[in-house]
């Protein structure tokens, strides 16, 4: 919840008494996050989600503020040490009985009114016998023991910064982990050994879910690491098939589950959740089909070539591609004909020409503003190159530059009022107070900068790019990628 | 044995809830009149402006203060601003 019961508990620790508004439906999520700052029995009251705000704080104003005299309850006076009981051997029994526990639902209730799995994603497991659990902490050099701590600096989050060394905190329940508990969540997921190291690296992460917004949690690899362990960087990568990739996807949603403590309906609040978590995404770059001087995303993100990394990522925003017909794009490359040559005015004139230009800027119409992630088959990126861009980061100046529309039209949009805080602070680019700026002052829709966006390279054949909404340096994130190797 | 009838010790995949220190609430005052009561509004504006509106017309004998941010993270009193707090609303939480 963004600090807000952190700052609640230092408050009321300090002697002045609070009151929470909250909305209805994330009582439980407040309760979880006041258990966890030390202050379980905070005051809280529910604001309404369609009531006219004049309306709504009619209903609840006197009884909010009734709130900050009625004298403590005897609950609310107590102090202690809360010391839930945490049993290494969750189950015992045969497999079959195993796997009926570990299916076990519990009832949300509304908004949500239906049965959700406690330990899986409600698929049935591999069950984390011990055994397999010892065979599992054979894929790494760390002790089962250990807890999963940061490996580098990773900048800040929120209003702290994370540094090597720090306990990973899992998101939303704060929970830690170590080293054996990954590696169960590993077994479940169908991981191998082998598979270890990056689950691991995405441990790292503390797997965030994000709360009520469209969050899409995925995950791509880079490095040797992802060819050693058999991922999928070519046709269908981002499909199901490759054991690897789907284990290694799974082992996120199941961390989520069980380390973050994040449980629809209750603290995992994405209103219609996503299609790209349900089973979980992790696929590979193909560095070997990258146009000449472009990166992979190890080196991009300040790693060496032969380092084997996996950036994490948490995109809030739609996902859009497939915009060639068949052949549609081939037609304009090879020969000038078909629609995409009529919108770039090179009728008959072959190629390479700038697909980028068929998408631009349109890609940010009726989408959030920010960043993308472009995923792009090799044959598009070698067309970018051969018509002079020499490395990602020229595609991404240009593309960035095509973002670039009035404010009168940016005011428009809706995350902004968010993301520039009400309009409070500085434009970047000039600095100035955004209040102070004209209506036709340009604005780059595609994020502050333009490594805002990314770009990865994939195998496949046919041509596509499929564009993710989000940033790789995003407003509140850390630095999102985080090395395999470390966790060998 | 049948590998079927086999019992197996299965590990626990949730993650370590730390001990917690818990504490009570703050005591709650008397009255609010010639209080300091400081509104910290996070995001909303639908409601925070009608909130702070209403909290200012209606109860005038209140020295109300407000911190202003449109995003979820609240903007903290400092140590001296906490010293002459006497309450704190915080909305809205999301």
């Amino acid at each position: 919840m963004w600090g807000q019961l952190p700052y609640i508990a230092k408050l009321e620790k300090a002697g002045i008494p609070t009151v929470l508004i909250d909305l209805e439906d994330q009582h439980e999520m407040v309760k979880q996050e006041a258990l966890a700052a030390g202050v379980p029995n905070i005051r809280y009251i529910p604001a309404s989600r369609t009531i006219p705000g004049p309306e709504d704080v009619e209903e609840w104003i006197a009884p909010m503020l009734e709130m900050l005299t009625r004298p403590l309850t005897e609950k609310e006076k107590e102090s202690g040490m809360y010391t839930p009981a945490q049993d290494r051997i969750l189950f015992e029994g045969t497999l079959d009985e195993a796997q009926e526990f570990y299916q076990q639902t519990r009832i949300v209730p509304e908004p949500l009114n239906a049965p959700i799995s406690v330990y899986t994603d409600g698929l049935p497991i591999i069950i984390p016998t011990e055994e397999r659990v010892k065979e599992m902490l054979k894929g790494t050099s760390h002790k089962p023991e250990e807890l999963i701590t940061y490996q580098s600096d990773r900048g800040g989050r929120f209003d702290r910064s994370l540094n090597k060394g720090d306990v990973v905190r899992f998101q939303p329940r704060l929970f830690t982990a170590t080293v054996e508990k990954v590696a169960v969540n590993a077994v479940m997921a169908g991981c191998k050994p082998e598979h270890l190291p990056a689950v691991l690296a995405i441990a790292e992460s503390g797997v965030q879910t994000g709360t009520t917004v469209f969050n899409n949690q995925w995950m791509c690899l880079s490095g040797p690491y992802a060819k050693e362990v058999g991922m999928n960087a070519g046709l269908g990568m981002l499909g199901p098939g490759n054991p690897a990739g789907m284990a290694i996807g799974r082992a996120y949603q199941l961390m989520a589950i069980n380390l973050g403590g994040a449980i629809p309906g209750i603290n995992r609040m994405s209103s219609i959740g996503s299609p790209i978590n349900r089973v979980g995404l992790a696929f590979a770059e193909c560095a070997d089909k990258l146009p000449p001087g472009w990166k992979g995303l190890n080196e991009e993100f300040g790693f060496k070539k032969d380092d084997s990394v996996i950036l994490v990522m948490g995109t809030e925003g739609g996902l859009n591609g497939a915009q060639f017909s068949p052949g549609g794009y081939r037609a304009l490359q090879k020969s000038g004909h078909g629609g995409m040559a009529r919108k770039l005015g090179v009728k008959g004139i072959p190629g390479p020409h700038n697909w980028l230009d068929w998408i631009l800027p349109d890609i940010w119409v009726g989408e959030r503003e920010g960043g993308r992630i472009f995923i792009m088959v090799h044959e598009m990126a070698k067309h970018l190159y051969d018509i002079g861009y020499k490395s990602k980061g020229e595609v991404l100046e240009y593309i960035w530059k095509k973002s670039f529309e009035p404010l009168k039209k940016y005011r428009d949009r809706s995350w902004v009022d968010l993301t520039t805080n009400g309009w409070l602070g500085n434009e970047p680019q000039s600095g100035k107070p955004w209040k102070e700026l004209p209506d036709d002052y340009m604005v780059p829709a595609g994020g502050d900068k333009p490594d805002s966006s990314c770009i990865i390279v994939c195998g496949s054949d046919e041509e596509i790019c499929f564009e993710i909404t989000g940033s790789v340096r995003g407003m509140w994130g850390s630095q999102p990628v985080y090395s395999i190797d470390a966790w060998r | 044995m049948a590998e079927k009838d086999q019992i197996y010790r299965c590990l626990n995949p949730v993650g370590i809830e730390l001990p917690v220190k818990t504490s009570p609430l703050a005591p709650r005052l008397d009255t609010l009149d010639g209080k300091t009561v400081h509104f910290s509004i996070t995001g909303e504006p639908d409601i925070t402006i009608a909130l702070d509106k209403r909290l200012k017309a209606d109860y005038p004998n209140v020295n109300w203060t407000t911190k202003k941010s449109y995003t979820p993270m609240p903007v903290q009193l400092s140590e001296e601003e906490m010293k002459t707090t006497d309450a704190v609303i915080l909305g809205v939480c999301w």
